[in-house]
């Protein structure tokens, strides 16, 4: 299983992430590596199979709670990790000229 | 010496007023200031506000405010992704360098309200992603039988601070077998709970669908002691269920006639270390002596855990590290160009290698063109992996086999090579696949002096029963610790 350079930069965008040629170079091999061997799952027939995304789905139903406001977090404990904030808002750099 | 003792026996002393509280924690202090120079299983210890505690409770005691309950006092440690309200929280990412958590997991909630007293934040690989601690952005943890080799991981610094007896206790996460491979590696107890069984709430999100919290101590009734403090179902958690009435001490020292034991033939084929087979083999033996019946069961698909588990929890941590942008709480880029750059700078610089490697397989595995062959014939196959222990389990209570297929390794060993780390843990995924509950404990040691983990799995909610016989057998091994490294 072949993956371009560019596929890797094209999954890189998608993450949000930022590679030094080099760096790109490395992963592009272990990645290759690493599908590679997850290939062994297209030898599985799983044509009938329904997929699992929750291993107790039958044990929990979705639950559901009654709509009322209770303490949370205030606004000053919720910026105060914020790198940049002021009274009330995160700040960005700007995004409108 | 305090630190020696269990956390029963801790408890039993302060009932009795042989040890205060205050001398208690002194005692690990000492331990923790003896020997975390050569351990390193701390990224941040609070030693002055735990013997603060320490005293408070004390005094409490003394005036008859509060009785002593199932653990007053007793000090722990807590895997650094576990938040703890005041304390920082780094996950061992230079992207939460600086985070100092406005609110207690439930879990460490639940634990104070028990009187506990946390020590100290314990190292991890960086997001829990990784078998070694070598993946933490700040240093590897060391394993206390052995300096030069790996504690295991990713709770590789939960699993050395029980081994080195700087706490009694600790709290991991087991995602793939965070909490069972170091607790193996470190020759301690550890337990993954049924996915379920505690709140994640405050659990710093890896993957979603297979992370749960979980003990680590250097005894079964110790973990038992320490889950009855952090089970239940917690209304911010809406995957946490409710078990009512559940007690995993009062069937500890029960007989285990009639057990039924199931071993996977597919847990001992090639790659298993034969010093390892053989002690699983001689504790199996064990339980048949202790009255258990012994079979040999199938797991047919096991060959496709480690793929199915490698697309499927690199997928939901790429959508869970997602929110990691620098804006809400993290690192920042100073000189961000504009709002793109900073989300890029951030994780770019944020992240170590293996968390953007994580990122990226499952960033690619949920991509258009390539969703229907990777996340979805994986999540295909964890059907098929858990449908292969719903079978053996109407046959059998329990499998036992091997935690791991080597003993701990050298440090720098795999740290090249991420898809040899991952086959690391062939026998511990499918634990997390299926949502089911695993157990590792010591049962022997290498003629090297490495301590070897067996592991035991069960059907769902069945912690009571299986940790009666992780106890039935711990008393019937009674393994001999030989003495740590960090203490010759």
């Amino acid at each position: 299983m072949a993956i371009s350079t560019q596929e890797v930069e094209k999954i890189a965008n998608l993450s949000h992430l930022r590679f030094t040629p080099e760096e790109l170079q490395r992963f592009v091999d272990q990645f290759e590596k690493i599908l590679e061997y997850c290939a062994q799952l297209e030898a599985l027939s799983t044509d009938d199979v329904k997929p699992t995304y929750h291993a107790l789905t039958d044990e929990l139903e979705t639950p559901l709670r009654e709509d009322q406001v209770k303490p949370s977090l205030s606004t000053r404990q919720a910026l105060a990790n914020a790198p940049d904030s002021t009274d009330e808002y995160f700040c960005v750099p700007a995004v409108i000229e | 010496m305090i630190h020696q003792l269990s956390i029963r026996e801790l408890r039993d002393a302060i009932t009795r007023k042989e040890f205060s509280i205050t001398e208690v924690v002194q005692g690990f202090i000492d331990r923790i200031d003896q020997q975390e120079g050569k351990i390193r299983a701390f990224l941040s210890v609070s030693l002055e506000s735990a013997l603060a505690q320490a005293r408070a409770l004390d005094q409490k005691l003394a005036q008859g405010e509060i009785q002593n309950g199932l653990l007053t006092g007793i000090p722990v440690a807590i895997k650094d992704n576990i938040v703890t309200e005041g304390v920082a929280t780094t996950c061992a990412s230079r992207i939460l360098e600086n985070y100092i958590p406005p609110y207690d997991a439930t879990v460490v909630r639940r634990l104070k309200e028990h009187g506990v007293i946390v020590l100290g934040k314990a190292n991890c690989d960086e997001f829990a992603m990784g078998s070694s601690t070598e993946n933490s952005a700040y240093f590897t943890t060391q394993n206390p039988w052995d300096l030069e080799r790996v504690p295991g991981g990713s709770s590789g610094g939960s699993a050395a601070a029980v081994a080195a007896w700087e706490v009694p206790g600790a709290l991991g996460s087991d995602t793939g077998g965070s909490i069972r491979q170091p607790a193996a590696f470190c020759g301690v107890v550890g337990l993954k709970p049924t996915y379920g069984r505690v709140s994640r709430y405050g659990l710093v999100a890896f993957a979603s669908s297979l992370d749960q919290i979980g003990p680590l101590a250097n005894n079964v009734e110790d973990v038992a002691l320490l889950l009855q403090a952090i089970v239940g179902a917690d209304d911010r958690d809406s995957t946490s269920v409710e078990r009512p009435g559940e007690d995993y001490l009062e069937d500890l020292g029960k007989d285990v006639q009639g057990f039924k034991i199931g071993v996977p033939s597919e847990w001992f084929s090639s790659g298993l270390d034969p010093q390892i087979e053989q002690a699983v083999q001689a504790s199996i033996q064990k339980l048949e002596g202790l009255g258990c019946s012994i079979q040999e069961v199938h797991l047919p698909h096991s060959e496709y855990a480690i793929s199915t588990y490698y697309i499927i929890a690199p997928a939901e941590a790429s959508s869970n590290l997602a929110r990691y942008d620098g804006v809400k709480y993290g690192y920042r880029h100073p000189n961000a160009a504009n709002l793109e750059d900073l989300f890029r700078s951030a994780r770019s610089q944020g992240f170590g290698e293996e968390v953007k490697r994580r990122i990226m397989i499952g960033t690619y595995a949920l991509s258009s063109g390539y969703y229907d062959a990777y996340f979805l014939k994986a999540s295909k196959a964890r059907t098929l992996l858990k449908n292969d222990y719903l079978e053996a389990f109407k046959e059998v209570d329990f499998l036992v086999g091997p935690t791991t297929p080597s003993l701990p390794f050298k440090m720098g060993e795999k740290k090249t090579d991420p898809l040899e780390m991952y086959l690391m843990d062939a026998y511990t995924v499918t634990a997390n696949l299926a949502g089911i509950p695993g157990l590792a404990m010591p049962c022997g040691f290498s003629q090297e002096g490495l301590p070897i983990g067996l592991q035991i799995q069960a059907p769902h909610f069945e912690e009571a029963k299986l940790l009666r016989l992780a106890h039935a057998l711990e008393t019937e091994l009674a393994v001999q610790r030989p003495t740590l490294a960090v203490d010759r």
